[in-house]
């Protein structure tokens, strides 16, 4: 007997976003990455095709970071050392960006210094995000965007408490921002909304929902993002833009992927696990409707690479 | 519309002061101008007192009932306390407020109820939480809350049922859930029982400037589902006019069509529809998004208007 499937049309769409900018552009990147443009519910390839891939983004840092798992620590080597080093080690590793942390230690002199460095070693379209507190993001992020103008960089993290200052510096240096509420739809929204009525063109704003690591609250993060797609597909304008959403940091604070010792012997060998860990965190996202992942094991980023072949072309 | 009058509510600090003052001049006016505006019933809810609640709920009483003659709806979760309000009161029959169908409010509410010919409201909430579905919440009704008054013997017409209003900032889906329990309750036994909500919880934690405006349209959709009693500000005079247009069907202004035009369509099983609605008028297009939030069609952020 024919079988014929229901197939959903939708009203609304994801807005396709465009990160970086080539020399033809106004940038120097080598390449720009676009995201989004989703007009149904994640690699239902029958209802409509992605139009765009789920990409990767590889985490490095300003300095080297000391409490970083040691597993990180011994694959990446020195090049923990240099952020410039780092950035091009990570394109070796096929990352299609690069997610620059700044840090606290970081002079807004030093953070000028560190991102150009990063953005001559590497072709690839770059993200930035302040230290994480609100004072020392704007005093960093203000002179790295006016010395970057029209790279279209991804400055961030903008949270409610903190965005006015990232916004206003991305608008008028043509950058994209992060846009970040914790776990709740309600908050995602409402910061979309802040943020829009700032005047920040609507294709420069990622969002960020918050996400948790396999076994410490993914299906929160999950069901977010499920939500958040299906209102923009019923045409909810706040709430259409692609998601990004950073796997790698959150799988390498759970203690199975962190630690090594002190662990159950069932646990199985350390590195297998851990790398399981941040990938199999990633895919479920990535099957979600992340569009952005961001990574720190250069084997995730193979494994997830794959994984995401599969889903296009399956 | 038959209004328990909400404002005097120990979330108040302006109520908390005068309690502590025992300012009986204050609850004597609030008391007064709630009954004016319309209150048929006064809420007192002082929270559970419970170091004091044998001096402070007789004195409440008292003092409230000095100056108005309508029912007081005593909303604690203290049971000694309700009973020594009880005790006090001279003028028209009380209405507890209020049990659950968790064990122990169930077990002892009811019977006190009794005991002084009060009405009871009774929440359709178990220990476990509040249900989202409709149907789960009906359900409470059915099978714990009314089997236990008949029990008792306890006449079905002293029965208020509150299938429990939450907030569309963080519950939303709750909120269509919210409409359809009302309209099945009312189907739920015969004689049809006696339903009340607190209408103000729907806009908990939604910034102020929006509350009444959630409230009233949330209040149009609820009477298209035949609500017609209900815990809120008698003050609100934007929610009043509402009330006046839904139950007389005055259709004389703009407004006054539109929401009608909602209780119909709420009523009929519908949604609201864009016809409806004339968006070129700022207050009606206010009044489209506040119904697709409350329907849960668009997420709610405290901007909702913005968007």
């Amino acid at each position: 007997m024919p079988i014929e499937i229901p197939k959903d049309k939708w009203a609304g769409s994801i807005r396709a976003i465009t990160i970086g900018a080539t020399s033809a552009e106004g940038g120097t990147r080598s390449r720009c990455v676009t995201i989004g443009g989703e007009t149904t519910m994640p690699y239902l390839h029958f209802e409509a095709p992605t139009p765009n891939k789920p990409v990767i983004a590889i985490e490095i840092k300003s300095r080297k970071p000391e409490d970083w798992s040691p597993l990180l620590m011994e694959v990446w080597g020195e090049a923990m050392t240099d952020p410039a080093q780092w950035a091009k080690k990570s394109e070796e590793a096929g990352a299609d960006l690069i997610a620059l942390g700044l840090t606290v230690e970081d002079t807004p002199d030093d953070a000028v210094r560190i991102v150009k460095s990063v953005l001559s070693a590497t072709g690839l379209p770059l993200i930035v995000w302040g230290p994480g507190q609100a004072e020392k993001d704007n005093e960093v992020l203000v002179p790295v965007s006016e010395a970057t103008k029209g790279e279209k960089l991804v400055l961030g993290i903008c949270e409610d408490k903190n965005y006015r200052t990232i916004v206003a510096t991305a608008m008028a240096n043509g950058h994209l921002v992060q846009a970040r509420a914790p776990m709740d739809v309600n908050l995602s929204k409402q910061l979309n909304i802040l943020i829009s009525d700032m005047g920040m063109p609507k294709e420069r704003i990622i969002m960020d929902p918050t996400t948790g690591a396999l076994g410490y609250g993914i299906e929160y993060g999950y069901s977010v993002m499920e939500r958040l797609r299906l209102a923009a597909l019923q045409g909810d304008a706040m709430t259409q833009y692609p998601m990004i959403v950073t796997p790698g940091f959150e799988a390498w604070k759970t203690k199975e992927a962190k630690v090594g010792e002190g662990v159950p012997e069932a646990w199985g060998d350390w590195k297998a696990r851990a790398i399981h860990w941040e990938t199999l965190t990633a895919i479920a996202l990535v099957e979600s409707g992340a569009d952005i992942v961001v990574l720190r094991h250069p084997e995730s980023v193979a494994r997830v690479k794959d994984a995401i072949e599969e889903l296009i072309t399956a | 519309m038959y209004i328990i009058g909400e404002n005097i509510h120990i979330i108040s600090e302006k109520v908390k002061e005068a309690l502590a003052n025992r300012d009986r001049e204050f609850f004597m006016d609030l008391a007064v101008r709630q009954v004016e505006a319309g209150a048929k019933a006064i809420d007192i809810n002082l929270g559970p007192r419970k170091k004091d609640w044998a001096e402070v709920f007789p004195w409440i009483v008292e003092t409230v009932e000095s100056v108005v003659d309508v029912p007081l709806s005593i909303d604690t979760t203290n049971v000694d306390g309700m009973e020594a309000a009880l005790q006090k009161i001279t003028k028209a029959q009380p209405i507890l407020n209020s049990t659950s169908a968790e064990p122990e409010r169930l077990e002892k509410i009811p019977l006190l109820a009794k005991k002084y010919n009060a009405k009871v409201i009774a929440l359709t909430m178990k220990t476990e939480g509040i249900p989202v579905e409709a149907d789960a919440r009906v359900n409470i009704a059915i099978e714990t809350l009314i089997p236990r008054m008949m029990e008792i013997g306890f006449p079905m017409e002293n029965l208020i049922i509150d299938p429990l209003v939450l907030t569309v900032s963080g519950c939303q889906q709750y909120c269509p859930h919210l409409i359809e329990a009302v309209r099945t309750l009312q189907y739920a036994w015969d004689p049809k029982p006696n339903i009340s909500v607190g209408l103000s919880n729907v806009s908990n934690a939604v910034p102020n400037d929006n509350r009444p405006l959630i409230n009233r349209v949330y209040l149009a959709m609820l009477m298209g589902v035949g609500l017609q009693m209900m815990i809120a500000n008698p003050f609100d005079e934007k929610q009043n006019n509402v009330i006046r247009w839904v139950e007389t069907k005055d259709t004389s202004n703009p407004l006054a069509r539109l929401y009608n035009k909602i209780a119909e369509r709420i009523g009929a099983g519908e949604e609201p529809q864009l016809e409806d609605f004339d968006l070129t008028d700022p207050e009606q297009s206010e009044i489209w998004k506040t119904t697709q939030i409350l329907l849960n069609k668009v997420i709610y952020a405290d901007s909702y208007l913005m968007n």
